[in-house]
């Protein structure tokens, strides 16, 4: 099955990738403590615990002790990951042991946390002042309103209601990667890993894009480790708590802004102070960092004879499905649709690829019909998978046609040496003409040089 | 037997822990050392806010198991205040109604054992109502801090929770913190695949919680955990609830007795009256043996 997840761990090479000092100074703020452990591999976590309350350099031996033989290769992984991080430093003595220890700011921040408490990154604001505060729910709607908004925008710019107020460049910056315009005229087309962006859950789709807003924060003169420290601060902030937008320096002010456009935040302006309100998806953040698998539910059901229901009020969800199905009414909470062979040609010029939408429609099989087992018709997956195969009968391979040999006994050796290497693709002996792979042509070029001689 | 619900739904290392802690006035009163129950639960207290630190779906409830009375005194998932320290309260709470249930009582002679079959119950209540929320919950586990000595007189209703717990997959961990072993804590965690533990050193408590109990389920793959050197399989009886090496079962529902009965006292069966002429020590009277301990 292909992989659905472009952005796998990303985040953490990311910030592998930070130079040393940055990495060392990320680390005095706790909440990049906190939130790097809760991202690492679990048996990573789990060394950090044992290793947490230890004042002196453990040996590499006797931390292997610690595992089983089963073990070993997650347990390389995960010491790797932490070195990597800078959260394990490795020194290797003059006998030649090596002994790790944790990084002192590091384990200082967490020892803290865990005796001590953790701080609240700002104090929420009193109730007094703040008026309208959303509750839950309202908040939930609306950043998930925020959301599907911007990524109709992104997908295609025109079925948007609502504008957004993300400039266009940022916009292309998000866009890169996921759509790509032959020419000018026509509407740009959702590449392959534009189609797997669709698929992935809302947290990893965040992840996505602001991990683009952060590499292309430089840009804009922003330094990248405070953009992720602030980033990483705003999930330890309470969903649904008002925040002065006065305690924010100016960079993390501009970028407040952007978040609201995302529905991470919401801002809400008041007689005299403006304040925001993180949502569901900002304090989600440091979770979509870590490696979870998508827990949504399901809407769609797909029937043996090819029809599609899908359960669903989003219009983000109907432009998807309109990527690789003939949607063919809309009811206020349900899609209907089928499954044609014109609507998937369709799809597999756009580059999606069958078993992507095997994935998608067994990923968001409705809960009913989740439990069966396959949770897509098989006379489905199977005809689906036909007719991918109908438009790949022929197979284009580069490859070079050679001809005007000087006698028919350097043919005859050319074309045996070709057989030899397994670059013959097609000969004749009347014409004395032969097709090589494009692969072996320069060896076959080094041969007839040889024979030249 | 299948797990409830298939695991591939879940991620890797989202727990939730029910962890039971022994609140027995008797029992903290009678320790000797300086490792008071303060220190006790500022040790818990850090190995429960490093398991809500370690993934924020992780989730920690935590049973007070006291000598008249158990109850829940702080669940993650419905606290204000995202740290275990908010338990507080609500243990003191419990501790002086607690005490009040006992003065009731009269006097109690020894230490006296605090009620683990209760909290142990309880724990499974909460991890069905979990496993019937949905296929998405993360993976349950109980670990029992306890201290007090067995009362034999729950050892059925401590068997049948410790098989409940085998029939669903909870495995129950066990951390003694008296000087003596626990059999019904070694033969739970036999039973159900958790690790037993009676730590040497009090004073570094938090580290051996930090090794050995947070490891999630999914890590206990690959990690070596401290193994079973030996259970001590005895079982009580029950006519008297008292543990017994040797004793008499009924052929027709396994109840356990310390003496010849004429009549099953739990499923009403009469016994047959040829074996009474025969020697005591020969076929019905079966030996259980403690392997080592």
């Amino acid at each position: 099955m292909p992989q659905v997840r472009i952005v796998a761990k990303n985040f953490m090479d990311m910030v592998a990738s930070l130079p040393t000092m940055k990495l060392d100074k990320l680390y005095e703020n706790a909440f990049i403590c906190e939130a790097i452990l809760r991202s690492l591999p679990p048996l990573a976590k789990k060394y950090v615990l044992q290793l947490l309350f230890i004042d002196i350099p453990v040996t590499a031996k006797s931390m292997e002790e610690w595992v089983l033989a089963d073990g070993f290769s997650k347990h390389k992984v995960a010491i790797d990951r932490l070195i990597q991080l800078r959260v394990l430093s490795e020194t290797v003595d003059r006998k030649k042991d090596t002994t790790y220890r944790l990084n002192p700011m590091f384990q200082l921040n967490i020892q803290k946390h865990i005796v001590h408490g953790g701080i609240l990154p700002r104090e929420p604001m009193p109730s007094n002042i703040t008026v309208r505060i959303p509750s839950l729910e309202e908040l939930d709607a609306y950043a998930i309103r925020q959301w599907e908004c911007f990524l109709l925008h992104l997908i295609s710019s025109g079925e948007a209601e609502k504008t957004t107020n993300i400039s266009p460049s940022m916009m292309k910056v998000f866009q890169r990667g996921l759509l790509s315009q032959k020419d000018d005229k026509e509407p740009p087309m959702l590449t392959e890993s534009g189609f797997q962006f669709l698929l992935m859950d809302t947290n990893a789709q965040l992840w996505y894009i602001i991990r683009e807003y952060i590499t292309h924060s430089e840009d804009r003169g922003v330094d990248s480790a405070d953009l992720i420290s602030f980033m990483l601060e705003l999930s330890f902030h309470v969903t649904g708590e008002a925040y002065n937008v006065n305690t924010l320096n100016d960079i993390q002010r501009s970028i407040i802004r952007d978040l609201a456009d995302l529905g991470l935040v919401r801002l809400q302006q008041g007689r005299k102070d403006c304040w925001f309100i993180p949502t569901k998806l900002a304090t989600n953040l440091s979770i979509c960092l870590a490696d979870t698998s998508a827990r949504k539910q399901g809407f769609v059901v797909v029937e043996t004879n090819f029809r599609m229901y899908a359960y669903s009020t989003s219009k983000l969800h109907c432009e998807i499905l309109r990527l690789f199905a003939r949607v063919e009414y809309q009811l206020p909470n349900l899609i209907v649709g089928a499954i044609t062979k014109e609507s998937l040609y369709k799809a597999f010029l756009n580059g999606i690829t069958a078993e992507q939408i095997i994935s998608f429609l067994q990923q968001n099989a409705h809960p009913r019909v989740a439990e069966r087992i396959p949770s897509v018709p098989e006379n489905v997956t199977d005809q689906i998978r036909l007719w991918e195969s109908d438009l790949n009968r022929v197979e284009m391979i580069p490859s070079h046609l050679i001809d005007e040999f000087p006698s028919r006994d350097v043919f005859e050796a050319a074309c045996d040496f070709a057989r030899e290497c397994g670059g013959l693709l097609w000969e004749s002996s009347q014409k004395m003409r032969l097709v090589v792979k494009g692969e072996s042509f320069p060896q076959m070029k080094e041969f007839l040089r040889r024979q030249k001689q | 037997m299948s797990p409830p619900v298939p695991s591939k739904l879940l991620t890797d290392d989202v727990s939730l822990i029910m962890v039971l802690i022994d609140t027995n006035p008797y029992f903290w009163s009678s320790i000797e050392s300086n490792f008071t129950f303060a220190k006790f639960l500022s040790h818990v207290l850090a190995f429960l806010n490093s398991i809500l630190l370690l993934n924020q779906l992780n989730q920690v409830v935590v049973i007070a198991t006291g000598f008249n009375s158990c109850s829940y005194v702080f669940d993650s998932s419905i606290s204000v205040s995202p740290r275990a320290e908010s338990l507080l309260p609500k243990l003191e709470e419990f501790v002086e109604n607690d005490e009040s249930l006992s003065q009731d009582n009269g006097s109690v002679d020894g230490v006296g054992s605090s009620l683990l079959s209760g909290a142990l119950s309880m724990a499974l209540c909460y991890i069905q109502r979990v496993f019937r929320s949905g296929p998405l919950h993360p993976q349950p586990r109980i670990l029992c801090l306890h201290g007090s000595p067995d009362g034999p007189g729950q050892y059925v209703a401590i068997m049948n929770s410790i098989f409940s717990a085998q029939r669903s997959m909870v495995p129950i961990d066990s951390c003694v913190i008296g000087s003596q072993h626990s059999a019904f804590l070694q033969q739970a965690s036999y039973i159900t695949g958790g690790v037993y533990l009676k730590p040497q050193q009090m004073e570094g408590l938090l580290q051996y919680l930090l090794t050995v109990f947070a490891t999630d389920l999914h890590s206990r793959n690959f990690l070596q955990l401290p193994k079973p050197v030996g259970v001590d399989f005895r079982a009580s009886c029950f006519c008297h609830k008292s543990t017994i090496d040797m004793g008499f079962i009924c052929s027709v529902c396994l109840s356990i007795f310390c003496r010849r009965q004429k009549k099953c006292s739990t499923c009403g069966s009469v016994f047959g009256q040829t074996q009474t002429q025969q020697d005591p020590s020969s076929s019905d009277l079966k030996r259980k043996t403690p392997s080592s301990s």
